[in-house]
This record gives structure tokens, C-alpha cells and sequence, in this order.
């Protein structure tokens, strides 16, 4: 195989082109949708879409299981916050700060965890998040376990409120989710994407052909941390609301890796299949289940991604017979 | 109402004119349900809280929809009179205490279920985005026993909290303080002040140490820890080292439990305790804890005791017993019957569920403290939708039973004071 990095191969203009049909298709889904509540699932879907993807770069490409996400999803979401309603900057450039300290966060978390190495990074990384989810709580700057309310002032894009109509978030969030794709595929193919899968093969057997692993982890990390922490920006945006729970728990960490992790790790449409199955499993099962208060909806919920997981190891995607173009192929051979 | 106007448009004249009858037929015979949504945390570590809040709520739906006759307001029972004995639908959602859920359960509610109004929360962080949501689609979020300041300064003018917030109650606490001293001679000098470390705690002791500050009392202590920690030895060691006139706690029911054994390990016993609530007034507290409770003190937005003043308690909580279990209304049940009658009071004097009209009838709510079974001299909101009339009482432990001790005026027993002996 001597595929060159950067090449547009078939297969991955194949690729390109059932993103640009999909975008599409996605742009028309909300308008035959009257109903509020059923866009407002399709927001979350995208969303996590997008968050899940940034996961992918690091946990998926690069091989490198973080479980600290939410640290960065938290650090975007605040920023954002903060920036807009302290300073008055509107999100949409809050949002440049946002994804800078993300991508700063997930190197300064990088630095010291990349020396570990599997289960002791991931438990690295989850140490680390609930570290600031502590410091958050306890920060009177950030209004410690008060959390920030961003309130509703007027209709407008440049603040990116908006009454009720849930469509303008709706563009938003496939924007966020189709750039988070984009970058996925761009760097899927860069010597990056090569580099990520090799590290991720067999760190020894990288380094012994040049491959320069802590350097690609780093860029893998700060890529991750970056959309990360956009789509907390965008969420903060949307809620209205950020707290330490909400914006750096443990749970959201899990969150955010679990659509990639059931659609398919390391592959481009993993964390789109994923979150498209299990956000409006997971909401229309509180929705339908939850009114009760008996957990009927959380037991259904977690039956559902065991039962994937044993069903479906590789994931989702793999039912349409994508492989992983993380090792996948290398795995075959062998 | 859709369905009959299509089908007069189908149908032609004569089809129309028999589905309007038809339909005022129906109205005549029973007035459409009124739908009110009611979002708590259902699953979750919350969800005991979520659970009694769901029969709290149904209690009151059955008082006025059935025949009772609870001596307060809608206690005759028979529907909403003003509006042909309408009877109140709930619906419950759960935010699993999640902000996010929590506001797209919201939506839900608001857009599929048209709910008239919403109730919640317990916590507060889900009560901002539910506000919020409420504030977009303009129909009234009604706050049971969400006690954060901040939520009626947000600018909602479709909020409305009948319950006294954390700024009420620590501030009747630094009341109780100024009253007590004056009557006994025996004022408090200093306080010590330990809590958890999340919305609940941070806030009621950063009230706490301002209006001590206001009133001249020192602050020996301002400790902070986790709700979930497994040992509070150290802090106890430095509220026996501070050993202050008074320790005021904001704890939850585990940490609560840990706190007040650690400081009797500790060979410390505090001359008074004087709690926030939460998990010192949880029975689970009491029965870990034993004789060690006898004598707290503890703000309550609600007092049992008060049958005298308000004669509907005994009723309310013998019916409130048959179905949970056995267990007396508490300080979040009550406000939570409470919120429900203030919603149904204003939907019956509006005369119609439309919105603005319901949020008119809501600004110009005026019931007086006797008519509901809280010890609040009444109900009535300010411009931020907060009730101005409902203020706390402390509470002792004595004996094993919770005794109103302060205002004075509604106390049911002395308060036990060893502060200065």
C-alpha cells in the first residue's frame, strides 16, 4: 500500500462526497419538522456529534482513551461564558478563546499524562478532570458552585440568542458538527493521521520508523481539546446555564466518548452513527419513561449500549461494512 | 378545537355546525382538564427528594379536584369553581438534576404536553434553564423550594417564588441571633461557619458570613468541604479549636450525620448549632445520630407544630402520610402543596389558562398566611415574581419532636439557649 499522505484516493473522495450529501440532507431535516421538541433533539444529536468527534481525534485515531474530556468542554463553555457576559464579547469570537484554551488545556494535560501509558493515561486523564471540576467549585472567579446563567436579552446572531426558534441552532450545531468532520477527514489522511496510527499499532514499532510519538500525540491532543471546547461554547449558548456539574462532571466526560466509542472508534462517521442512536434513545427515553421516576428510562438506556457493545465490538459503522482506518487494516493483514 | 374546524371545513356547514355543538355539549358537561407541568429530579441522587415532591404535588391536585373540604384555600375541593370545577392534570418530567435535561424536558412539556404553567425543581442550577425556557415560551415557571437569590434577579417576568429564599432564611437566623441575645442577655459574639461545597452551601454561607459581618458577630471559622467526603475529623478538630457561640452548618443528610459524630469524637460539644436546613432536618439524620440531635436548631421554611394558626396542617399531613409511607410533610413537601395551591389560585381568579392573563392574576396574588398551611404571614409577589410575606422560623430539636422556638409570636416552646452560660 503506498498511499501518500494528503491523497485524495477514491476512497476517500467517496467520503467526502457522502459528507456533502449528508450536510445537505441535514440542512433540510428540521423544515418538515414543526415540532419544537423533536429540533430540539436533533440540536443535541448534532452537537454531540461534533463534541464526539473532537474525542476521535485523541481517543480514536491517536489511540490515546482520554476520559477527561469534559475538562475541555468545561474550559470552552466557561470561557465563552465569562468573556460574553462579564466583557461583553459575543460568543462567536468568545469562541476563538475558547477553542485556544481548550487546545492549550489538552496540552498542559498532555505534557505529563503522554508519558503514561493506556489504562494508567486514561485514569491519568480522569484524575485531572475531576482536579478542575474541584477547582471550579471552589473559584469564586468562575462563581465557583454558583455556575454562570447567561441571560436572555434580545434576538441576535451576533450573541447567538435566539427566542425560541430552535433553528438557528440547529445551523449552528451542524456547522460545528460538519467542521469537526471536515477536520476529521483532513487530518485522517494528513502524515498526522498516518502518525496517529501507528502510535496507536505499536508505539515501539512508530518510533523504530521515525515516527515522532510525543509530538503527534500533542497535536492529536490539542486538535481534540479544541473542538471540545467549541462545542462547550456552543452548549453554554444554547442551555443558558454552566455549572461545574454540568460543564466538567465525570458523567459528561463519559458522554462525550460514548457516541464514537459505540459507533465506531477511529472512524469518520463512528461519532455521527453513535450520537445519532443514542441521544434520542437517551432523551426520548427520559421523554416517554422518565415521568414515572421509577430509572425504567436509564436501565433501557444502558441495556441499549451493552447490548450494542456486545452486538456491535467495532461499533456501529461497522454494520455498513466501514473499518476502522485506525489499524483496522493493518490487523487484517497480520 | 383543530380537529372540529378541519372537519367543518371538510364536511361543509351542516357537519360544522353539529361538531360546535357537539363540543359545547362537552363543555357544558365537564370543563377540559388544566394541564401543569411539574419537572424534578426523578432518577439520580436526588430522587428521593423528586419522589415525595410527586406526591406533595398529587396531594394538592386531589384536594381541590376532590371532596375533602381542608380548611384553606381551594380546600372545599370540586374543581377550580371559576372555571366550571376545571380539574388539574399534572404532568411530571424528570431532569435526572441535569440543567440540560432539565430544559428540554421543559420544551417538552411546554410544546407537546401544553402545560399552562411549570413547577420545580428542588435544585437550582435546573431551575435557571427551566425559568429561562419558561421567560421564551412566556408561561409561568412557578418555584417551589428552588432557594437560590440569584433566580428571581435574572429579570424573568414569568417567575414567580412563593417560597422564602437563602437570603430570607439566613438572614431570620441573624433575627434569631439579635432577638434571643436581647431576651436572655446572652447574645452570640461569635459563629463558626462549616459547608458543603456546592451552590447549596457556598451561597448560604457566603450569606451567612456577610450578614455577620453586618452584625458585629465574629466569624472563628469558615470552613468548606465535600458533600461526599468520608471523614470530617479535621473539621471538626477546627470547630473545637474555634469553638464559637455558634456553629452554623449547610449540610446534606451522609455529611450531616459525619459532622455532628466527628465533633463528639472530638470531645466538642457546641453550645449551639444552628443548621440550614437540608440534611439536619432529614430523619434519617435523627435516627443515625441519636440523643447527639437533641437540641439543634434549624431554620424551616415550614412548622408542623403550628396547628393553632393553621388549621389545615393536620389534615394535609395525615393525608400526605397515607401515601408516603408514613412520613410528616417537611419543609419541601409543604412548599411544594404550597406552590401548587398558589398556581391553581391564580389560574381560578384569572377565569381562563391564557397566558398573560394568568401571569396578571399571579402579580396580583394576595392570600393570607391562615388560608395555606405555611407559617408565612402570606403571598404576595414583588415586580421579580418573589413573595414579600413568607418568612422562615428557626426550630429546635427537643425531645425528640421539632418545636417552632422564633418569631416569638408563633413559637410553640422556649428555646433551649446555653450560649454565655
Amino acid at each position: 500500500m503506498t498511499v501518500r499522505p494528503n491523497a485524495i484516493t477514491m476512497r476517500r473522495r467517496r467520503e467526502l462526497i457522502g459528507g456533502a450529501v449528508l450536510l445537505v440532507l441535514l440542512a433540510l431535516l428540521p423544515l418538515p419538522i414543526a415540532n419544537a421538541y423533536l429540533r430540539g433533539l436533533i440540536v443535541l444529536t448534532l452537537l454531540y456529534a461534533g463534541l464526539s468527534q473532537g474525542w476521535n481525534i485523541l481517543g480514536g485515531y491517536c489511540g490515546q482513551i482520554s476520559l477527561g474530556h469534559a475538562l475541555y468542554f468545561g474550559i470552552g463553555a466557561y470561557a465563552s461564558a465569562i468573556l460574553f457576559t462579564r466583557y461583553g464579547i459575543p460568543p462567536p469570537l468568545g469562541m476563538f478563546a475558547s477553542a485556544a484554551l481548550g487546545a492549550l488545556a489538552a496540552l498542559l494535560v498532555g505534557w505529563p499524562c503522554f508519558r503514561l501509558s493506556g489504562h494508567y493515561y486514561a485514569i491519568a486523564t480522569l484524575v485531572m478532570g475531576m482536579m478542575v471540576l474541584l477547582l471550579a467549585q471552589n473559584w469564586g472567579f468562575v462563581n465557583a458552585a454558583m455556575g454562570i446563567t447567561i441571560p436572555f436579552r434580545k434576538q441576535s446572531w451576533v450573541d447567538l440568542e435566539f427566542r425560541i426558534a430552535v433553528l438557528p441552532f440547529h445551523y449552528l450545531m451542524l456547522a460545528y458538527a460538519a467542521i469537526a468532520w471536515a477536520i476529521a477527514w483532513v487530518v485522517e489522511g494528513s502524515r498526522w493521521g498516518f502518525s496517529w496510527r501507528a502510535v496507536k499499532d505499536d508505539v515501539a514499532a512508530a518510533e523504530s520508523l521515525a515516527v515522532r510519538v510525543f509530538p503527534s500525540k500533542m497535536a492529536a491532543a490539542a486538535i481534540s481539546g479544541a473542538i471540545t471546547a467549541v462545542g462547550g461554547a456552543l452548549y453554554a449558548q444554547y442551555v443558558g446555564f454552566i455549572d461545574p456539574d454540568s460543564g466538567l462532571g465525570l458523567s459528561l466526560s463519559v458522554l462525550i466518548a460514548l457516541p464514537a466509542v459505540v459507533g465506531g472508534v477511529g472512524t469518520l462517521w463512528g461519532p455521527i452513527v453513535g450520537a445519532a442512536v443514542l441521544i434520542p434513545v437517551q432523551q426520548l427515553s427520559v421523554a416517554w419513561l422518565g415521568g414515572s421516576g421509577n430509572g425504567v428510562d436509564l436501565m433501557f438506556y444502558g441495556a441499549l449500549i451493552m447490548a450494542l457493545a456486545l452486538a456491535r465490538p467495532q461499533g456501529l459503522v461497522s454494520l455498513f461494512g466501514a473499518r476502522s482506518r485506525a489499524g483496522g487494516e493493518v490487523a487484517d493483514r497480520a | 378545537m383543530v380537529d372540529i374546524g378541519r372537519r367543518s371545513l371538510l364536511g361543509g356547514a351542516t357537519a360544522g355546525v353539529a361538531a360546535g355543538t357537539l363540543a359545547a355539549r362537552a363543555r357544558a358537561a365537564a370543563a377540559p382538564d388544566i394541564v401543569i407541568g411539574a419537572v424534578y429530579p426523578l432518577t439520580g441522587n436526588a430522587a428521593p427528594i423528586g419522589h415525595d415532591a410527586q406526591i406533595a404535588l398529587a396531594l394538592e391536585a386531589d384536594i381541590i379536584n376532590g371532596h375533602y373540604d381542608v380548611p384553606m384555600l381551594l380546600g372545599q375541593g370540586g374543581g377550580l369553581p371559576a372555571l366550571g370545577g376545571a380539574k388539574i392534570k399534572l404532568v411530571f418530567a424528570d431532569s435526572q438534576n441535569s440543567p440540560q435535561i432539565a430544559r428540554t424536558e421543559a420544551e417538552r412539556l411546554i410544546t407537546e404536553e401544553h402545560v399552562v404553567a411549570i413547577i420545580g425543581s428542588y435544585t437550582s442550577a435546573t431551575a435557571v434553564t427551566i425559568s429561562q425556557i419558561c421567560n421564551r415560551y412566556e408561561i409561568p415557571y412557578i418555584s417551589a423550594e428552588n432557594s437560590a437569590p440569584s433566580l428571581s434577579q435574572q429579570g424573568l417576568s414569568w417567575f414567580f417564588r412563593p417560597s422564602p429564599t437563602d437570603f430570607d432564611f439566613s438572614k431570620s437566623m441573624f433575627d434569631f441571633f439579635a432577638a434571643i441575645g436581647k431576651k436572655t442577655g446572652r447574645p452570640v459574639r461569635s459563629v463558626a461557619i462549616i459547608h458543603e461545597n456546592s451552590v447549596f452551601g457556598t451561597g448560604s454561607a457566603e450569606i451567612q458570613a456577610a450578614l455577620a459581618k453586618k452584625a458585629g458577630i465574629k466569624v472563628l471559622a469558615d470552613i468548606s468541604y465535600q458533600a461526599s467526603t468520608p471523614s470530617l475529623a479535621v473539621e471538626a478538630e477546627r470547630l473545637k479549636a474555634a469553638n464559637a457561640d455558634v456553629v452554623m452548618p449547610s449540610s446534606y443528610t451522609s455529611d450531616a450525620i459525619l459532622l455532628v459524630r466527628a465533633m463528639h469524637d472530638a470531645g466538642y460539644a457546641p453550645k449551639a448549632i444552628l443548621a440550614q436546613d437540608a440534611g439536619f432536618i432529614d430523619p434519617a439524620f435523627f435516627k443515625a445520630v441519636g440523643p447527639l440531635g437533641e437540641g439543634v436548631m434549624s431554620r424551616s421554611s415550614f412548622a408542623i407544630d403550628a396547628v393553632e394558626a393553621r388549621p389545615a396542617i393536620p389534615k394535609v399531613n395525615a393525608m400526605f402520610q397515607a401515601r408516603d409511607a408514613g412520613k410528616n410533610l417537611n419543609d419541601l413537601t409543604a412548599r411544594e402543596v404550597t406552590a401548587l395551591q398558589v398556581l391553581a389560585d391564580a389560574i381560578n381568579r384569572a377565569g381562563t389558562t391564557r397566558n398573560t392573563a394568568l401571569q396578571a392574576a399571579l402579580r396580583a396574588t394576595n392570600i393570607p398566611g391562615n388560608q395555606t398551611i405555611m407559617p408565612w404571614v402570606g403571598i404576595k409577589f414583588d415586580a421579580t415574581g418573589q413573595n414579600t410575606e413568607g418568612n422562615p422560623v428557626i426550630q429546635q430539636y427537643q425531645n425528640g419532636v421539632w418545636h417552632t422556638i422564633f418569631p416569638f409570636d408563633v413559637a410553640t416552646a422556649p428555646a433551649v439557649w446555653k450560649v454565655g452560660t
